[in-house]
């Protein structure tokens, strides 16, 4: 039995020629390379820490390409090769060589290089960090902001703005399940988990809007868990912050107005906050400046008085089972009046 | 073998084609004039209590003894069960007497059965003999309190059966008969229907019946109005209830809820006995302050007493309301029988969370509240979201 007469495809019996798994191949990793790039993606790093992952992910990459590549070579030569050339393939040498000491050498060095990484990642920021504090909840995101002094200065939800170029430190915990904080871009994944405080500590570089998104299964909305980190200029921060720290606006408008006092006589002030105003529920997210922020739902609708309307009376269609009950009990017209004054909060 | 079958199908065949021919031809009588033959009516009677006590295996009774059950099975006697089934010291309807079967005279005929077979019948009826099933077939709870009533009646005398139907509600508590009058004359057009929610509910809505009536008196038009339409168009579930309001026209409806909701002076019953301070420190605690690790927001804010912002009228108020009927509205809620459309889903979530510890205080608290009493126990103001302590434990700050 020869194995020259055995290999099952020659190049004449194969219509595309040997190059098309090749070029299907490349063609594939292109296309999932490309839906590396954007607001979520791991290989468009935007600060230190998230470099570092960019940076093991390619050197995986890459050096699982190469021994892959030459593994394939050897199997392939080891069908090939006439009677008597490839002998050298099962000498000692070579397993003890190839088998052994090259992958406890190569798994050892990359232990080492990852965990210096992951060292710095989880490494107390130095300089003078922003601290945060990101709460998880089934199945949105409590955030809170420290002043200098350590004291909470303002309370948000599912959405995380940072100033460029300076350290943020986010301490992350769970008010239920397990859940993780993971903004590839940036930072993470870290997990919050009941009792525990993680630190997580990342540094946006440029301005941008980047998307997160719950990373632990969490339960039947897990996938609807996200939120933005908006960075932006340290002056712009600056005013967002203080402006951010202080009560909700009063409405402008007679329609507004009716908006605002729909909102406390339905008894929302139960489960929300509106700082300045009665309501001052803890089970939902703070709305004090809701209309300020890029999303709603946890980071799945784009926010405006249309999405906010489809929120209040129908929440439970949108996200089934999430804690908001669908207040599907208004008017056309008071349900607008309602979404106008969330809207109106910036 | 095969010759026996044929034999068989044949006759088998016959006697349909026979059956059929007499039911074709009419020459059967179905008149209920002439009543059965005294073998027709043993075989239906004995086909029947089998039939009862077989499908009646397997089911719990629960505890019978709480006096609003009574109440309730009581209420419901005199409107829905009495018109055939008669009542002590009461003429029987001489219409219903005519129906074939006649409805037994169940103060004669209870004791021959179980509470369980009791159930039973109450909740499917029974085939061919005109006992209709429970109009609401999720609301066993309903069902179990006509049973509660049911086994006291044998024992009953006249006279005790119209002391009990009267001190249930309207009597004892409107007083003398020109009292009566006069109220129900300043009900005006909804005087005609309001009798039937009086048996129950009193004619100032004072509720009663140990608790197996909810008050109305205190609580808004809009409250009233909804939870009637609701039963109406069966969105609320209740075998009791449904009844009631959906032979009232939607003009009657709003006119007995506007009636009620009018009312400002109906007298309170003596505050629920609570043997422990802290069943009344959880509820007042629960009602400020809701608990917000389970999900539970603070019930004042909606159904008061004195909530920061006045809530939308359509919530009901739970001032003085009877612990009995909050905690049994709870339980529904919580077991997804309680029904009532839009605004029920939003109390459904809320009550999903309730452990049976927290409904009875909550239920005990509010029944111990009167408008315009500072409430028992001092209730902390709402908690500002900024005054929780940060997450970060203070060494880590």
């Amino acid at each position: 039995m020869k194995a020259d007469k055995r290999h099952p495809i020659t190049k004449a019996e194969c219509p595309f020629g040997f190059r098309w798994p090749v070029a299907a191949s490349l063609v594939t990793a292109f296309l999932l390379l490309t839906g590396c790039d954007g607001i979520q993606a791991a290989l468009t790093p935007n600060s230190p820490g998230a470099e570092r992952i960019a940076e093991i992910a390619w050197i995986l990459f890459i050096g699982a390409a190469v021994i892959f590549i030459a593994v394939m070579a050897l199997t392939l030569y080891a069908m090939i090769a006439r009677p008597g050339r490839g002998g050298w393939i099962g000498s000692g040498a070579l397993i003890i060589g190839g088998g052994l000491i090259f992958p406890v050498v190569t798994l050892s060095a990359l232990l080492i290089y990852t965990l210096d990484a992951a060292g710095v990642m989880t490494a107390p920021a130095e300089g003078n960090p922003l601290r945060i504090e990101v709460i998880g909840h089934m199945w949105w995101w409590e955030v809170r902001y420290l002043d200098e002094d350590g004291n909470v200065a303002f309370v948000s939800a599912n959405e995380v703005r940072v100033p460029v170029g300076r350290p943020v430190t986010a301490a992350v915990s769970t008010a239920d399940v397990i859940h993780s904080f993971w903004v590839p871009n940036l930072a993470g994944k870290i997990d919050m988990i009941p009792g525990r405080v993680n630190d997580v500590t990342f540094q946006a570089e440029e301005p941008g809007t980047f998307r997160g998104q719950c990373a632990e299964y969490c339960g039947a909305q897990h996938a609807k868990m996200a939120f933005f980190v908006v960075a932006e200029e340290p002056e712009r921060f600056a005013r967002w912050f203080e402006h951010q720290s202080g009560p909700a606006r009063e409405p402008q408008t007679p329609f507004i107005t009716r908006g605002r006092d729909l909102f406390l006589s339905s008894g929302c002030g139960a489960c929300h906050t509106v700082r300045g105003t009665p309501a001052a529920g803890r089970i939902g997210p703070d709305l004090t400046h809701v209309g300020s922020r890029v999303s709603i739902a946890a980071g799945i609708l784009d926010n405006h008085i249309g999405t906010l309307e489809a929120w209040i009376a129908n929440s439970q269609r949108i996200k089934p089972e999430n804690r908001m009950p669908s207040f599907d009990v208004f008017e056309g017209e008071d349900l607008r009046a309602i979404a106008a004054y969330l809207e109106s909060l910036k | 073998m095969k010759r026996t079958l044929i034999i068989l199908a044949v006759l088998i065949a016959l006697f349909g084609a026979g059956a059929f021919t007499l039911a074709w031809s009419g020459i059967y009588n179905v008149a209920a004039s002439t009543g059965h033959l005294a073998v027709t009516r043993w075989f239906l009677e004995f086909g029947m209590r089998n039939s009862v006590e077989t499908h009646a295996l397997g089911i719990e009774v629960p505890p019978l003894d709480d006096p609003s059950l009574f109440y309730r099975g009581l209420g419901h006697y005199q409107g829905g069960c009495a018109p055939c089934h008669g009542a002590p010291g009461e003429g029987r309807n001489p219409i219903t007497r005519q129906m074939l079967p006649p409805p037994p005279y169940l103060a004669n005929t209870i004791e021959h059965w179980s509470a369980a077979e009791l159930f039973w019948i109450v909740k499917h009826g029974i085939k061919y003999a005109g006992m209709p099933a429970w109009v609401a077939q999720q609301r066993d709870d309903e069902v179990w309190a006509v049973v509660a009533f049911l086994q006291r009646l044998p024992e009953m005398e006249p006279e005790e059966y119209r002391r009990v139907s009267e001190s249930q509600a309207t009597s004892q508590i409107e007083g003398t008969p020109e009292e009566r009058a006069r109220l129900l004359a300043v009900a005006g057009s909804a005087g005609e229907s309001l009798v039937a929610c009086a048996r129950c509910h009193g004619l100032r809505g004072a509720g009663g019946g140990e608790g197996g009536f909810p008050r109305l008196a205190g609580q808004s038009f809009e409250y009233l109005q909804h939870a009637l339409e609701s039963y109406a168009v069966g969105s609320r579930p209740s075998g009791i209830m449904q009844p009631v309001a959906a032979e009232l026209s939607e003009a009657e409806r709003r006119n007995i809820a506007e009636y009620y909701a009018g009312i400002e002076d109906a007298p309170y019953p003596p505050k629920p006995q609570v043997a422990d301070r802290e069943t009344l420190q959880q509820g007042a605690a629960l009602v400020a302050n809701g608990a917000p690790e389970q999900g539970v927001p603070a019930c004042v804010t909606c159904h008061g007493p004195s909530a920061a912002v006045a809530p939308d009228p359509v919530y009901p108020s739970l001032v003085g309301q009877y612990a009995e009927y909050i905690a049994l509205q709870l339980e529904l809620w919580r077991s997804g029988k309680r029904g009532g459309g839009s605004y029920s889903e939003i109390m459904a979530t809320i009550a999903e969370q309730l452990t049976d510890e927290q409904i009875r205080a909550v239920s005990l608290y509010y029944a111990s509240l009167r408008p315009g009493e500072a409430p028992q126990a001092a209730a902390e103001s709402l908690g500002e979201r900024l005054d929780a302590p940060s997450v970060v434990p203070d060494d880590r700050n």
